[in-house]
Formats: C-alpha cells, structure tokens, sequence
C-alpha cells in the first residue's frame, strides 16, 4: 500500500513523502518500516504518536489496515493554545 | 424570528489573522443566554529566563479542526445547556501580549459557560495538533504541553 507521510520535518529532513508498505501491519511495524527509510527518526520513537486518516495510534500492537492513498502523520508532543 | 438562527452552533477558526475578541464573543451571544465566558491565550515575553520575542505556531490543520470539533462535542455532552461555542486559534507568527487563542461559550446560566471554557482550552492543550515554536533572541525551541496526553514531557 501506498501511504503518505507527514514527518517531523526538521529531524527527518523532508516534510512528506510517499511510501510502500504491507496492507496489514502493526503501529509499531510502520514506525519501522519509517524509520528504515529515515534513521535520525529513531531518536523521538518515544516521543511520538501517529495520526493515521487523522485519528490518533499510539506505536505499538494495534494491527492497522491500510488502504492505497492513506495519510500517515507523524505528531510530535504538541503545544497548542 | 427564523428558528435555526438559534440553534447551537460550533464555530472553529484557523488562520493566520490577528485574533479578536469582540468577533469571537459575538458569534456565541444569544437571546436565550444569559451567561458568555472567555479564555484568551496570549503571548508570553518570558521562558525560564530567556527573552522570547514572539511565538510562530503550526498545525495539522483538518486534523486539527476536527479535534476541535471533538472537543465541541464532549462540551455538550458533559454541559447540555451550552449553546454556542467558538475557537479561533492563530497560526503563523504571534508576537509578544498579542491572543493566539480564544474560546468563547454561552449558555443560559453563568456555571456550565464558564466550567466549558476550562474544559475547552484544557483539552485543546492535551489533544489538538499544534505546535508553538518560541523565538528567543538568539535561537528558538519547539514547546511540549505538560498536558499532551502521550508524551512524558516531565521526564
């Protein structure tokens, strides 16, 4: 499946791109598979959710079922208000 | 009198226009209610003792906008009278005394209004993805909500 990432831009280096993985895979497997592409991000693994079709998953087991065309967001601890 | 003009009503915001009061606290006044709170967020000149010159804000925006819409929703199960709420936080560059964030609810009576405002600025604190950098006068830093729900920003 083809998914877009948002990435903590200033650690990554890029701010979206468009990647491969399997259809079904858990949180924890993507950041992975993320992280394979981008190794600098290793260092906020604990620091970070994600926003999968905008809802929160927190890097861990939950088995996620991704379709062609899935936003994946990588959400640093925020500071809103 | 038309009457879906008074059905409640969430009014969210998100751009990068001074924020103001007087337009935020217009868009909740209603016939019905006798009660309008406020919460205004504004920039701050200090960090443990650093010189902040401003503040630049980011965010995810539809998912922003629709944690937002959450939190509007949670309101008015948890306070059934509120009738209008309304958030407009500012994006982009936000210097020092200036608002980046202002809720605003109504309601009949002055308790659930005001307990609302609480609820809606605390929340959007924990959950809503924006992000404030502050500028320092020689560097800046990306700030962490001690009330962000999955980071352990005291650690």
């Amino acid at each position: 499946q083809i998914i877009n990432c948002l990435e903590s831009a200033e650690l990554a280096g890029v701010r979206s791109e468009i990647i491969s993985v399997p259809q079904q895979l858990t949180s924890l497997q993507l950041w992975e598979e993320i992280v394979k592409r981008h190794p600098t991000l290793a260092a906020i693994q604990d620091q970070v959710v994600f926003a999968i079709r905008q809802e929160y998953v927190i890097l861990g087991d939950q088995l996620l079922v991704l379709q062609s065309g899935d936003e994946v967001a990588i959400i640093p601890p925020i500071s809103g208000g | 009198m038309n009457e879906n003009e008074d059905e409640p009503k969430d009014f969210i915001k998100l751009n990068y226009e001074k924020l103001s009061t007087d337009e935020v606290s217009e868009l909740v006044i209603s016939p019905c209610c006798g009660a309008v709170s406020l919460f205004i967020g504004t920039t701050r000149n200090n960090f443990e003792g650093k010189k902040v010159i401003h503040l630049e804000y980011e965010a995810y925006s539809p998912m922003a906008e629709a944690e937002i819409k959450k939190i509007c929703r949670d309101v008015r199960q948890k306070w059934p009278s509120v009738k209008h709420i309304a958030v407009h936080h500012r994006l982009g560059l936000v210097p020092v005394t200036e608002a980046s964030v202002i809720v605003a609810v109504s309601s009949p009576h002055r308790v659930a209004s005001l307990e609302a405002v609480q609820y809606c600025i605390n929340t959007l604190k924990a959950t809503v993805p924006i992000w404030k950098k502050e500028i320092y006068e020689e560097a800046y830093s990306w700030k962490e909500n001690k009330e962000c729900f999955w980071a352990d920003v005291e650690k």
